[in-house]
């Protein structure tokens, strides 16, 4: 049946449903109900529908003793789900036929419902889009998560700065967590080690005065496309071991028990912001570990259900690890193993490494997590005992194989005794103890192999691979862009849901006026829909025939939204100084979050917003070019964005982004790229075509050259080109800093000098002339069209159902059942 | 703390008369061992009533352990459930207790 006719006994049952679960669930009539609690009460017939599949989902993995696959991240970013699991479970139109019989609609239903912004960016909604086809391709699969009682930051601005305001995303209760209070597991959690022999004699460490946390599980249900089979995520919940320490209270020190158990429950409590400082930070590691502990535990329980020894466990288990943040897992399952089964060591390392998987998502030595030994001494004394014997047993093996290379010893051991401060470097511990490393991108792979991680390369080879990350084509097309997806559906059938490659039937279709008329209508609309919501939020009025010029990302340095303020600027200087007219009207759309403590990051955020007024405002301008920041991005908020970008900005520092997805979205939903040579840019370009793309800019390699041979002189760019020069001048004339004189002396200072690692200027003339070669492209309506096409047609390859393919059947050996 | 006490073919038999083991009680514990272990060389401490221990609790139990061997005596568990044995395999304190299903099969132990 196509999914927008409405089989009226499925509609009326869901009506019922709806009607049951206000009355019942929350104890009121539909009419009299709060906007959220309508929310509840549909989300909650949704939720029956997907518990039946469920159950009927664990009954056939079960039946099938099928392997499963657990995912650990500490970020995922959900966003709303109610309009997602309606389509996924083709129950969409149905439901909006009921909410009509109600008085009600869905997309005003939709709207209330809050973001889970479990996560910063792209790691974790990369961890989102990879349980959606893990539930699509009916691949028994799980995330491990924690159950962060605030997501992350709003972002309110408030003249032109950004604010931080807590998102409290549960306050209201949320219908998709499902408590499973039979499922607790107890967290140890400090102590100290009692050195000991056991009764054979043998040294016998005991892992005594520890505190416990306990860890509350809530299942959060993913349901895969068509509805076949439902998986879930589990977040948890850190709660305090005891309601209250009951001596305390018996000694009447009540306060010191409610702040006991306050401190417990602080673990998951608040999501960190990415790029803060997190190196020392006892909270972070008490999260990581509350995780991973949690998660193990309950690994393990699911598989001694069905097994009584651990002889088969890498054959029914595999746990992929997103980035290094859970990667004491595998200290965790050595602890389990070793301490509790009695496994012996050889035996538990060979199973600890056949199970785990680690994927790398970074380049940058910066950003590689550290954690001193004396924390994990006092916070994890076990797993560091652990960790350091690991590390013995990993030098042997190197010494065998380099003898007398010292050198190499100290690149690669787990334990940085070079400073003072000894710390474990945890990017080391998961490349030992996977059996599978892997980039996400195939420039990011080659450069972990040939640079970061050339050293363990060197040593295992066959364990390093690339997996291009993907996104889902429910989410990003069916889901954000509905105009679009029928029009595709029209025309090439349903296929493309679930098998993306299915895109390429519309290219010759970018060859059908009527085709392209009907694309840029649709354009037009999703350009209009944004329009109305900016309107509304920001008052500001937007030209739909104008091309939307898209940089919507988290704000930081290395993406270079400052590159791209260069450009606005140099564009607006074009218009007041030499009274050019633009070949198109542009709207710059920008949107991002700064990290809290970030500020960099909080002074692009507020020159944008500088820039904005100024061009905004200015009648020789205004009419031409138009600068908008939209406030608190979000995944609910990129869903209206991306189906109306013409443009998509992807023009971070090449060598620095080690994918991105936010490139493969935008071109998905027919946005044309403008981007450098950094993570999966040229991937997309070569999948579309180069003619359908703009490239420019520094290649990694150059671009590295560059940095270490110091040979990088942003003074000369500017004497050589005129206009980079006028840019420059602009900014220090305070032209765009009219109320605070001075305020661009950073951006100045940022820009001038040589040591800027991000290379702004060195890339400007060649952005700027990509730009103008966009600009004329565009003015060619029907040649903009075809680009556009091309790259909706030709961008399968980059769906996460490829992605999860290629990891199930590489590196976790597991099929859909 | 009041401990049931058994005496059995040369064996003493205390039985831990609390559900849970904790900071609360664990002291507790000690004191009332204390005498048991000074009277008796073969001590068997039931814990079958017991369904949590926390660090505390283990501990103590521990140093029950550590009382009994300090006077050449020995002290062996029974009757533990499947909590209170996780909580033991998580610190490694069953490599250091001899551990048995039942009273009798702890006797026999000690009297094999």
């Amino acid at each position: 049946m196509s999914p927008s006719v409405v089989a009226p006994e499925v509609a009326f049952e869901l009506e019922e449903s709806i009607r049951w679960h206000g009355t019942h669930s929350l104890g009121r009539s539909w009419n009299s109900l709060t906007p959220y609690g309508r929310f509840t009460a549909v989300a909650l017939a949704v939720r029956d529908r997907m518990m039946d599949r469920l159950l009927e989902t664990e009954e056939r993995y079960a039946r099938n003793q099928a392997k499963r696959v657990y995912y650990l991240s500490i970020e995922y970013l959900i966003g709303q789900s109610l309009g997602a699991n309606l389509r996924s479970l083709g129950l969409y139109p149905a439901c909006a036929h009921a909410l009509k019989s109600l008085g009600s609609s869905l997309p005003e239903i939709e709207a209330v419902e809050p973001d889970a912004a479990l996560g910063n960016g792209g790691l974790g909604r990369l961890a989102a889009c990879f349980l959606d086809s893990l539930a699509t391709l009916n691949i028994p699969g799980n995330g491990y998560g924690i159950n962060y009682e605030f997501g992350l930051f709003k972002q309110q601005i408030d003249n032109g700065e950004q604010h931080e305001l807590p998102d409290n995303w549960q306050a209201l209760g949320t219908p998709w967590l499902i408590a499973r209070s039979d499922e607790v597991c107890m967290v140890p959690i400090y102590g100290r080690i009692e050195h000991s022999v056991d009764r054979r004699g043998e040294y016998n460490p005991m892992w005594m005065d520890w505190k416990a946390l306990i860890g509350l599980p809530y299942d959060m249900l993913i349901p895969g496309y068509g509805g076949r089979t439902v998986n879930f995520l589990r977040l948890y919940s850190a709660r305090a071991s005891r309601e209250f320490d009951m001596r305390i209270f018996n000694d009447g020190d009540y306060l010191k028990a409610v702040e006991e158990k306050i401190q417990s429950e602080m673990i998951s409590k608040v999501l960190y912001p990415s790029d803060a400082v997190l190196g020392g930070r006892e909270l972070r590691l008490a999260q990581e570990y509350f995780l991973v502990s949690c998660s193990i535990r309950d690994i393990v329980r699911r598989y001694e259900k069905d097994h009584g020894n651990f002889h088969e466990f890498s054959s029914k288990v595999a746990i992929q690890l997103n980035d290094t943040h859970p990667v004491l897992a595998v200290v965790e399952l050595m602890r389990v193993l070793i301490d509790e089964k009695d496994l012996s060591w050889d035996e538990a390392w060979e199973i600890t490494q056949a199970t785990f998987g680690y994927t790398n998502h970074t380049l940058s030595e910066e950003a590689l997590e550290r954690w001193p030994v004396s924390l994990l001494n006092r916070v994890l004394p076990r797993h560091l005992q652990l960790i350091q014997e690991i590390n013995r047993r990993f030098l042997e093996h190197l010494t065998r194989i380099f003898p007398g290379d010292a050198t190499r010893a100290r690149r690669l051991t787990l334990v940085d005794e070079s400073e003072p401060a000894h710390q474990v470097r945890m990017v080391n511990l998961a490349v030992v103890g996977s059996h599978s490393i892997n980039g996400v991108s195939p420039i990011h792979s080659h450069l972990l192999s040939t640079a970061l991680l050339s050293d363990f390369h060197q040593l295992w080879p066959e364990r390093f691979n690339n997996k291009t990350n993907g996104i889902s084509p429910r989410r990003w097309l069916l889901h954000a862009n509905p105009a679009l997806a029928q029009l595709v559906s029209a025309s090439i059938g349903q296929g493309w849901i679930t098998d993306l490659n299915e895109l390429r039937r519309l290219d010759p279709l970018a060859e059908d006026a009527s085709f392209r008329t009907a694309f840029r209508d649709v354009k037009r609309h999703n350009k209009a829909c944004l329009g109305a919501y900016v309107k509304d939020l920001l008052h500001e009025t937007l030209d739909p025939e104008s091309l939307f010029d898209v940089q919507i990302k988290r704000i930081h340095a290395y993406k270079r939204q400052l590159l791209n303020v260069l450009h606005i600027v140099h564009e607006y200087l074009g218009v007041v100084e030499d009274g050019t007219i633009p070949l198109c009207p542009r709207t710059y759309i920008l949107a991002g979050k700064a990290a809290p403590g970030y500020w960099l990051a909080k002074q692009i955020i507020k020159l944008i917003h500088n820039v904005s007024e100024v061009i905004n405002t200015d009648p020789r301008s205004r009419s031409l070019m138009k600068v908008v920041f939209i406030p608190d991005y979000r995944v609910s908020v990129a869903e209206k964005i991306i189906p109306a970008a013409d443009l998509s900005e992807q023009i971070s520092t090449a060598g620095k982004e080690a994918s991105g997805t936010g490139n493969m979205k935008q071109a998905l939903n027919g946005a044309v790229m403008i981007g450098t040579y950094d993570g999966t840019n040229l991937d997309i370009c070569r999948a579309v075509g180069e003619e359908n793309a703009f490239l420019f800019g520094l290649q990694a390699e150059a671009a590295r050259a560059l940095w270490a041979q110091k040979s990088y002189r942003p003074q000369e760019i500017c004497d050589r080109d005129a206009r980079v020069a006028r840019v420059v001048d602009a900014l220090r004339s305070g032209l765009l800093c009219r109320h605070e004189p001075g305020f661009c002396a950073w951006v100045l200072g940022l820009l001038l000098d040589s040591a800027d690692e991000y290379l702004h200027l060195g890339d400007l003339p060649a952005y700027l002339d990509a730009q103008a070669a966009v600009s004329a492209a565009f003015v060619d309506r029907e040649r903009w069209t075809r680009m556009s096409i091309h790259n909706v047609a030709r961008i399968g390859d980059f769906s996460s159902d490829r992605a999860i393919r290629e990891y199930a059947e590489q590196i976790w050996n597991v099929e859909g059942i | 703390m009041d401990i049931p006490v058994e005496i059995s073919h040369g064996v003493t038999f205390a039985e831990v008369p609390v559900k849970e083991l904790d900071a609360s009680n664990a002291g507790d514990l000690k004191a009332a061992m204390t005498p048991i272990l000074e009277r008796s060389a073969k001590v068997v401490l039931d814990l079958r009533q017991m369904q949590f221990v926390d660090s505390s609790g283990l501990g103590a139990i521990l140093s029950c352990l550590r009382q009994a061997a300090a006077r050449s005596g020995d002290l062996k568990l029974c009757s533990m459930s499947r909590q209170v044995r996780t909580a033991f395999e998580l610190v490694r304190m069953h490599r250091v207790f001899d551990i048995f299903e039942t009273r009798d099969d702890a006797m026999h132990a000690f009297n094999s």
